[in-house]
């Protein structure tokens, strides 16, 4: 037997004053009585001085010696030599995702996992340490490798219930670096199995399954699982599943983007996944900002999915909802939340000499307020005006958005040269917004005129012939965006085409930047990266310090005058919002406007999915028994002890004094 | 403050109206003697003899029939009462000490007895008479015997009313009623003194007080305790069962004074000393006017 403290054997120096004590013998107090007669009788009847009384005394001298060593003992921490090395190392991993808020284990899996972890705290024995892993939407660790069960107890505790996807798998490789290269490594899954490979977890028939518990395997069977790179050697993973196979009907995609066709049309892609074994009859309800839009009945059978596209319209925008009526286990993804920015009116001032095609397509546009103006005409800029220039420019560009159309003279940012007879299309630039739903791989465009860029670092060519000269290009100048399109409407049969309001939609989209942009649903989870200024925020909001703001209210601050943010990883569904940072404590009742919204959907198929494989539950046990579960250290069993003879003792003064 | 203070005589004179007015002769058990002598009361007649006083011959029967007959009286006698004080040290024992309240107790009998004109006298003793009041007779008598009393203190050893009723009942003098105040811790038993007035013809009454801290100690744990008569120690170990214990021989002892004194028609009150000194003397009238 070794001792971690072995000066603490000092204090058995204590035993001498007891001795001391007991041989000198307290001086009896001498109390004055009137007559001693009666007391004279009691002992007469059986004398106070009886064997039995002195080898109390006695046996009371050696309990509080005996007692004293014991808590000397205690004070030095032995332990056997054995015990450090049977030490364990284990790492709890535990699955927070969103199928585990699934209510099926009351109050919630999660809540039940808890419990059995806190059990396995519980359980450890002296020396042993832990950690905990959360292995939802981002695993981190939450606790470090430790044996001190409060701080353990309050770290399981600290594990909230998560929107976001099962991270099993990157947990368990986590938890295996925790344990490095120790022998007695375990790493303890508590999850509900409803992730893709959970099965791989499961033990071997073969597997020796007296020497780490009944549902343990070793890593080399979940290797397509974990990132094998820095497993430990001795690590063993064990699964415990929690939950049964449960009924959930889920929305499993949900989102919004503008029409093609009409500038004020949206349409909406709904999904939604029967996740269970029989057939489900439910209602789709979408709402905006509190209206009903539509209400879809649903007749899903058993492991169907439905998935539809919605046409809308509105220039208002505002919040799109989708409800499953049907309650379940998992209410996560019950409601899908998308945002619909408003459009504005756009003002334009179309310059031309007469074009009936180019009038139309901008009256066709129904975000557009079109003014029509000769060149000779004065041309007054109004701020935030569009301005389309076509066969006119002058020397100087105005400043602002500017599309200029078949350019019959040169300009600050270019040269006009020559006119180029039949240019062939060969090179589009498709990731362009401007390109967005284009192709003019076939369109005839003659006469369209060369240009020479002044200042070519400034110019994204988007269309090019073959001769490598730009056809149509964008312009971005501290002044605002330019777009040219070198191409004489009149000879050519771009204006025909279908195209050609799609060029010009795209342009004037554009010109608005991310205004009135529609922004997707985030699936729960993401990690988005965010240019505040192109987001919509004005330059003024991002001098203040602004706060990334949950659907549950919580804050989360944003870094300072930073234009480039990254949010996430977006674990709680609903809407997010960025807003300025409430000035004192007391003004966090008053609503603040959101600068920007994001919204957040759980659209993963295998979280709504809460049904475990059979073959997990049928083989993985809920509560993995420890070896030597509830063995504590010696000091304790000592300290138990000590106490049993200080109430022998106590005992034997109860007898001294009440008899 | 004074033992016999201005109240205290107060007291004694209110105690002394109330047993004149409602226990008149019956305090201390009043009565006429037997003896035929001057008085009021006519008796009968008796042949003269020679040498009779010529005072008491019945002249109208001489008259009448010619005989000389004597008329004969009854006596009145008044009462002899010896009030024995115990003045062992264990009366000097309690708050307040025991010895303050049977002085006081003695002090209201003796005032009560001497304003019915009945002859008192005060033994104070502890393991003989330690000192003695002579019998006297009239209410101006009482501020001295208050002085005696004031005088007197617990002393002695051991308590042995025996002896001290074995010389009392030596003396010459007339029996009379003898009252005890005493806790009658007696190493020899209470009952021997008792016994000894008793067969003598005195006629015992019994006043045993104690300290309420004697009937309930609160004692617990290894002590030694010291007999403040006999100073002789005892090393006791007093548990809870020994304090039941104790309380019971304790009640067993007050019974057997009960007992005694119903087994010989004594007068017996006992009283812890809580209870103040007049409404014992009040307990002892009505007790003896329910015993008439």
């Amino acid at each position: 037997m070794n001792f971690v403290t072995p000066a603490a054997f000092w204090w058995l120096l204590l035993a001498g004053p007891v001795i001391v004590f007991y041989i000198l013998k307290i001086r009896l107090r001498r109390v004055p009585v009137s007559t001693i007669l009666f007391w004279r009788q009691i002992y007469e009847e059986k004398p106070p001085r009886s064997i039995w009384q002195h080898l109390r005394h006695l046996l009371s001298l050696l309990v509080q010696l005996l007692m004293l060593s014991l808590l000397v003992i205690s004070l030095t921490e032995p332990y056997f030599l054995w015990q450090p090395l049977q030490a364990r190392k284990l790492v709890l991993v535990v699955d927070n995702s969103a199928s585990m808020r699934a209510t099926d284990e009351k109050p919630s899996r999660l809540h039940r996992a808890q419990v059995l972890a806190g059990q396995l705290i519980t359980s450890l024995r002296f020396q042993d340490e832990m950690a905990i892993v959360a292995a939802g939407t981002q695993p981190q660790v939450v606790c470090g490798l430790t044996g001190h069960p409060r701080t353990l107890y309050n770290a399981l505790n600290s594990i909230t219930p998560t929107d976001g996807p099962t991270r099993v798998a990157d947990g368990i490789a986590l938890a295996k670096r925790l344990i490095g290269s120790s022998r007695n490594g375990q790493v303890i899954v508590m999850t509900d199995g409803c992730f893709v490979g959970s099965e791989a977890y499961l033990p071997a028939p073969v597997a020796d399954a007296a020497s780490v518990g009944a549902h343990a395997s070793t890593d080399t069977k979940s290797k397509s699982n974990t990132d094998s790179g820095s497993v430990g050697h001795g690590a063993t993973v064990q699964l415990a599943v929690i939950g049964k196979r449960t009924s959930n009907v889920g929305i499993t995609r949900f989102q919004a983007r503008r029409s093609l066709l009409d500038p004020i049309g949206y349409e909406i892609l709904a999904e939604v996944v029967n996740a269970s074994d029989e057939p489900v009859e439910c209602r789709l309800e979408m709402e905006l900002n509190g209206e009903v839009l539509d209400v879809v009945p649903l007749q899903l059978a058993a492991g169907a999915e439905w998935s539809h596209t919605f046409e809308k319209a509105t220039a208002d925008g505002g919040t799109l909802v989708a409800k499953l009526n049907r309650p379940d286990a998992l209410e996560t993804d019950n409601q899908a939340w998308a945002l619909l920015p408003k459009r504005e009116m756009q003002p334009l001032t179309l310059v031309t000499e007469g074009n009936l095609f180019l009038e139309k397509v901008f009256e066709a546009n129904p975000l557009v307020q079109l003014t029509v103006k000769k060149p000779s005409e004065p041309l007054p800029i109004t701020p935030g005006s569009v301005v389309v220039l076509h066969r006119t420019v002058s020397t100087k560009i105005p400043t602002g958005p500017v599309l200029v159309i078949d350019p019959h003279g040169s300009s600050e940012f270019w040269k006009l040269g020559e006119k180029l007879p039949n240019p062939i299309v060969t090179k589009q630039d498709k990731d362009s917004p401007l390109m967005a739903h284009v192709r003019l791989d076939n369109v005839l465009m003659p006469e369209a005129h060369k240009l020479t860029f002044t200042n070519p670092e400034q110019v994204q060519v988007l269309v090019s012939a073959l001769s490598g000269d730009p056809l149509f290009a964008a312009i971005e100048h501290p002044g605002g965006k330019v777009a040219v399109l070198t191409v004489n409407l009149d000879e050519g049969d771009l204006p025909l085409r279908t195209v050609f309001p799609i060029m010009t939609s795209n342009v004037l989209t554009w010109f608005a930047g991310q205004r009135g942009e529609l922004r997707e649903s985030l699936a729960s989870g993401a990690v988005v990266d965010l240019k505040l200024s192109q987001a919509g925020i004005p330059p003024e909001a991002l001098l203040q310090p602004l706060v990334l703001v949950d659907p549950h209210g919580q804050q989360r601050p944003l870094p300072e005058k930073s234009d480039k943010v990254t949010l996430g990883p977006l674990d709680q569904c609903g809407l997010w919002s960025i807003q300025p940072a409430p000035q004192e404590p007391a003004s966090k009742e008053q609503k603040t406007a959101p600068l920007l919204q994001v919204a957040c959907n759980l659209a993963n198929r295998q979280e709504s999915d809460i049904r475990p494989a059979q073959i997990l539950i049928d083989k993985a046990s809920e509560s993995p028994a420890l070896r030597g579960a509830g063995m504590r250290p010696l000091w304790y069993y000592l300290l138990v002890l000590a106490w049993m003879l200080a109430a022998l003792e106590w005992c034997l003064y109860q007898r001294r004094w009440i008899g | 403050m004074a033992l016999f203070d201005s109240r205290f005589l107060k007291q004694l004179e209110y105690l002394s109206l109330i047993s004149k007015r409602v226990f008149r002769g019956s305090l201390l058990a009043q009565r006429r003697t037997m003896q035929l002598g001057g008085g009021i009361e006519f008796a009968d007649h008796r042949e003269y003899t020679a040498g009779d006083d010529f005072r008491y011959l019945d002249w109208n029967v001489y008259a009448r029939h010619g005989e000389l007959l004597l008329k004969r009286f009854q006596e009145e006698e008044d009462l002899h009462v010896y009030l024995f004080l115990d003045c062992s040290l264990s009366m000097g024992f309690g708050t307040p000490a025991k010895f303050d309240y049977a002085r006081q107790i003695t002090a209201a009998l003796a005032y009560i007895a001497l304003a019915d004109l009945d002859r008192i006298a005060v033994i104070a003793y502890s393991d003989q008479v330690v000192a003695d009041f002579p019998l006297t007779r009239g209410k101006d008598r009482i501020l001295s015997l208050l002085r005696f009393l004031e005088n007197l203190e617990p002393q002695g050893s051991a308590t042995d009313l025996a002896r001290v009723a074995t010389v009392f009942t030596q003396r010459t003098q007339r029996r009379g009623l003898a009252v005890v105040v005493s806790d009658l811790f007696d190493p020899q038993g209470f009952s021997q003194g008792l016994d000894i007035l008793r067969h003598r013809r005195y006629e015992p009454n019994i006043v045993q007080i104690h300290d309420p801290a004697e009937a309930d100690p609160k004692l617990l744990g290894e002590l030694e305790l010291i007999d403040i008569e006999t100073t002789a120690g005892q090393k006791v170990t007093i548990t809870e069962r020994a304090l039941r214990r104790y309380k019971q021989i304790f009640q067993d002892h007050q019974q057997a004074v009960r007992q005694y004194g119903r087994k010989y028609g004594l007068s017996c009150i006992q009283s812890p000393t809580a209870v103040p000194f007049d409404e014992l003397i009040l307990r002892m009238m009505r007790t003896a006017g329910a015993v008439q």
